[in-house]
């Protein structure tokens, strides 16, 4: 059906409000508590529009709970909407703190935005600001300053409707209200809780990883994927601008994850991640592996490479554990350049840590690994134990990526480990090459469903790291001679 | 004369309020009558009856039951809205405490006439004695096949549930009062949908007030058109009124609509306190404007004539203020009040209620700033039709009439940081001579 904002002619579907009707024709109406995913409380009063009656007054009502009517002409701009607005954003910072100097929201609030663009003006109160509790903690995650609170409930809804924990409410009245955990809830135990620092418009749910550590002007996001499950949610991770760069401090701090935030995806994630994925900075920055190694000992990396093909080549039953963290590209890159050389088998490099949610309504899945899907439609997958696998006969096992303890190797069995974090028993390995983990190279992943998602390299790796493709590829070039023209001598 | 009386027409004893005082005065007849109707023959009967709603907005009680479609599947719920809250109004009070039985044969009655299955009736959490004999009522109709199943051999079921209400103003709100009922915040809810669309569970619901609901066995039982002589041709029946403030009887009354307004107030009510002079009237609770002395003149106690005099009879809770009361002050009370109730929801009332009362404190502690009275003036209009339910614009138009009449007294504390009525609030003060003795006053 036709419609028209401010005059101009527009379309709508059955059913749609004026706030959907709009965002469809592009036009967005003002908003803080509506919420396209979430119902729609219309608290705010932000979003007020006139309707242009044919006979009589003009009617005003809330943009997010009208619906359109056919031929309905819509105001945004009218003297009294342009009014109105103004009084609700008095109202709106009347008794908010507007210590924008210090929030952590500043440069992503809306309440500052509608501010500068609807009212524009110092507060008319001469009265003192009502005050509230300045730092609550609301979990182990999130801290929350009540004064900055607006009341727009987009927190309590989104675990009513959305996280279904029910763990946040609403508690007194009037100027007194405050969002308070529900009493026989624990936020904490909201996979999803994290999502809540997002939805708040204002600095009043505060991420207590991100608090005071940097502002969202010094930092940039890079589309990524979420490798905690094979979900394989949409992210954007957020680390420093160069422009930004440190040249004093510690200058891994331009290096440094400063927080994750979910990258809409309607096909995979909607406009939702969970917890796992903001604690992407603790699963990418333990400590690395840096340095290739040959029985332990240090060497550079085209020597190990070239090492690690000679042991392939010479291997009679080569045993492959492939790494179900691998990109496509990298799982490619080893399809065509190893596996004729190899028996490859699938790993799960991450299994679900002791109380850890296996699965959920929502988006959690039960395998943690980002890359199964596309790594079993090349290779096989791990037969029921290890030990089928990895025979008697096998006298060379390549392990690519985490999540294999070496005690199937058997005995006399050269080894070669590609791996990006550091652990001990590399040093047992005839050959350690360290590769690049996700942050520092591009590619994609296939979800569980088959959806193909992007991720993009927000650093560069330090020297001495390989890519696993390029590594792939490398080797592969090394055995193409070393197969064809006879062995030339056992591996160093 | 007030004329007709349809609720205070028996003397109150002990027992009058028993079912079988009530069956006695012709109880639940009107019941039974109606369960040999059809349902949407009582709601026509209902409809031209013409009785408009009397929980403060006027609204005609058959149209509302109207809307409900009786044959479109759903459940349909009726819910007496028992949560009187308004300040200055309790008459509702007295029906649930003298004549409870004819509330609930109202309630059943809608009910019936909206093929009902469950009943609700919201109940203020303070009102104790209503409560009680309003459940013991409910018991006697269980026990006497009044409710329950097959009611009086008719086929017709129905049960009541009575809900007490936790103590908030907002409740009386209908659709907070059926979000509170689901056992949610009593938070109230924007329309539309419109509440006989989507009410209690989502459901078709018709939230009457307690008095409409007792209206309608005089209804059914006399018949629409009998029903009709009683009153105004356009608000047609009685009014229950509580009267309250510096009026010398104060209490709860019953009026024939189109009665003499100043002849109740100065007649039956006895005038002013003391014989002191009348300043304004409140009619219908603090949310309606208020009528000087001088616009009360010639008015009668209609929907049509208190809206030609610019207010509204609203719920019926009068309150009369004498001269020499500061209407500073009086505003500053009504305002504690909103603000306190503001259920905190919507942008304008959480926020507009404090700062209107910060504002009169201000001016009530002697430091006001002339600006302060537009400021008012912008608060109310910024609350106007702009809440979702309406606590906001009420809170505005009650400081509102109250500065336009009024205005000069706000000019004159703000000038001179003090009251021009020395901030009285009463028209005498009963411990004064005694307290002046003991030298505790000036
Ligand atoms: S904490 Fe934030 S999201 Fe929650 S109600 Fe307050 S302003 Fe809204
Ligand atoms: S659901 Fe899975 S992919 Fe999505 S954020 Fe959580 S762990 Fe990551
Ligand atoms: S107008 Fe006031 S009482 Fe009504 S919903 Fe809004 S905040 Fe609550
Ligand atoms: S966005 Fe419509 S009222 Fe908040």
């Amino acid at each position: 059906m036709e419609f028209f904002i401010d005059g101009v002619p527009m379309q709508a579907e059955d059913g749609q409000t004026v706030i959907q009707a709009a965002r469809a024709n592009g036009v967005d109406i003002p908003h803080f508590c509506w919420h396209p995913e979430l119902s729609v409380p219309g608290n705010c009063r932000i979003c007020m529009v006139e309707v242009e009656q044919e006979k009589g007054d003009p009617w005003f009502d809330i943009a997010c709970n009208m619906p359109v009517t056919e031929g309905m002409r819509v105001l945004l701009h009218s003297e009294k909407i342009v009014r109105l607005r103004k009084q609700t954003m008095q109202f709106i910072t009347l008794n908010h703190p507007v210590d924008c100097g210090i929030c952590n929201k500043s440069g992503e609030c809306t309440l500052q935005d509608f501010h500068y663009a609807h009212n524009g003006q110092a507060s008319l109160s001469r009265d003192a600001k009502t005050h509230a509790t300045k730092f609550f903690p609301l979990s182990d995650r999130i801290m929350l300053d009540n004064e900055r609170c607006i009341m727009c409930t987009l927190c309590v809804r989104f675990t009513n409707e959305v996280s279904q924990s029910k763990a946040l409410c609403a508690v007194n009245r009037g100027d007194h209200a405050l969002i308070r955990p529900a009493e026989d809830a624990n936020f904490d135990n909201d996979q999803y809780s994290d999502n809540v620092i997002d939805l708040c418009p204002v600095g009043a749910l505060l991420s207590r990883q991100l608090l005071d550590h940097a502002r969202v002007w010094y930092l940039q996001p890079t589309r990524s994927v979420c490798p905690g499950c094979e979900r394989g949610c949409s992210i954007d991770i957020w680390h420093r601008k160069p422009e930004w760069a440190l040249r004093a401090l510690d200058p891994r701090l331009n290096t440094r994850i400063d927080r994750v935030t979910p990258h809409e995806n309607p096909e995979v994630n909607g406009l939702w991640v969970c917890n796992k994925a903001r604690d992407l900075a603790a699963l990418f920055e333990r400590p690395r592996a840096t340095q290739a190694t040959l029985g332990g000992a240090a060497t550079d990396l085209a020597t190990a490479t070239a090492s690690a093909a000679r042991l392939i080549a010479a291997a009679r039953h080569p045993v492959a554990l492939v790494s179900s963290w691998g990109s496509n590209e990298e799982l490619a890159a080893f399809a065509t350049a190893l596996a004729p050389h190899v028996q490859p088998f699938v790993k799960a490099d991450h299994l679900p840590l002791p109380g850890e949610v296996v699965e959920d309504h929502l988006l959690i899945k039960p395998d943690k690994n980002p890359n199964r899907r596309a790594a079993l439609a090349l290779f096989p997958a791990l037969p029921g134990t290890l030990a089928e696998a990895i025979t008697p006969q096998t006298d060379l096992v390549l392990v690519w990526g985490e999540g294999f303890d070496g005690s199937a190797v058997p005995a006399g069995a050269r080894v070669i480990r590609l791996d990006a974090y550091a652990d001990p028993v590399q040093a047992q390995a005839d050959v350690f090459i360290p590769v690049s983990i996700q942050t520092e190279r591009s590619g994609h992943y296939t979800n569980f469903a088959g959806v193909v998602s992007p991720f993009t390299a927000c650093f560069a790796p330090a020297a001495g790291i390989a890519h696993a493709e390029e590594l792939f590829r490398a080797i592969g070039l090394a055995l193409a001679p070393a197969v064809a023209g006879a062995l030339t001598g056992p591996a160093a | 004369m007030s004329g007709t009386k349809f609720f205070m027409n028996f003397p109150v004893t002990e027992t009058s309020h028993l079912l079988d005082a009530y069956t006695a005065r012709g109880g639940y007849q009107a019941l039974a009558k109606a369960l040999q109707m059809q349902p949407a023959d009582v709601t026509k009967e209902v409809s031209a009856g013409g009785i408009l709603g009397h929980g403060g907005a006027a609204f005609p009680a058959g149209r509302k039951w109207g809307v409900v479609k009786l044959n479109d599947g759903e459940p349909h719920y009726v819910c007496m809205n028992a949560d009187e809250g308004e300040p200055g109004t309790f008459k509702d009070r007295w029906l649930l405490e003298h004549v409870p039985h004819m509330c609930l044969e109202g309630l059943i009655i809608g009910s019936f006439a909206l093929m009902g299955r469950h009943a609700f009736i919201y109940i203020r959490g303070e009102f104790d004695l209503p409560y009680r004999r309003m459940a013991a009522a409910i018991e006697e109709a269980y026990a006497n096949n009044l409710l329950g199943e097959n009611i009086l051999g008719s086929g017709y079921s129905c049960d009541v549930v009575l809900y007490r209400g936790a103590g908030s103003y907002v409740c009386g709100e209908a659709s907070a009062m059926l979000a509170s009922l689901e056992g949610k915040k009593g938070w109230p809810r924007n329309r539309p949908p419109r509440l006989t669309v989507k009410g209690l569970y989502q459901k078709p619901t018709v939230v009457n007030n307690v008095e409409t609901l007792a209206n309608i066995p005089v209804i059914i039982g006399r018949g629409a058109a009998e029903f009709k002589k009683v009153g105004t041709p356009k608000s047609p029946g009685t009014q229950m009124i509580s009267i309250s403030g510096h009026i010398a009887r104060p209490g709860v009354y019953e009026v024939e609509y189109g009665y003499s307004w100043e002849k109740f107030i100065y007649e039956d009510c006895g005038g002013m306190q003391d014989g002191a002079a009348l300043k304004c009237i409140i009619p219908g609770g603090v949310s309606t404007k208020l009528l000087s002395a001088k616009e009360l003149e010639g008015l009668t106690l209609d929907h049509i004539s208190a809206v030609a005099g610019g207010s509204q009879l609203g719920s019926g809770g009068m309150m009369a203020i004498a001269e020499a009361t500061c209407m500073v002050r009086v505003a500053q009370v009504i305002q504690r009040f909103y603000h306190h109730e503001s259920c905190g929801q919507c942008t304008p009332c959480r926020e507009g209620m404090g700062w209107m009362e910060r504002i009169l404190d201000r001016i009530v502690a002697g430091h006001g700033r002339m600006e302060d009275i537009e400021r008012l003036y912008e608060i109310g209009e910024a609350n106007d039709g702009t809440t979702i339910c309406s606590l906001g614009d009420s809170a505005g138009y009650a400081n509102t009439a109250i500065l336009d009449h009024y205005r000069e007294e706000f000019e004159y504390y703000i000038t001179n940081g003090r009251s021009m009525y020395d901030g009285r609030l009463t028209v005498s003060d009963p411990f004064a001579s005694a307290l002046a003795g003991a030298g505790a006053r000036g």
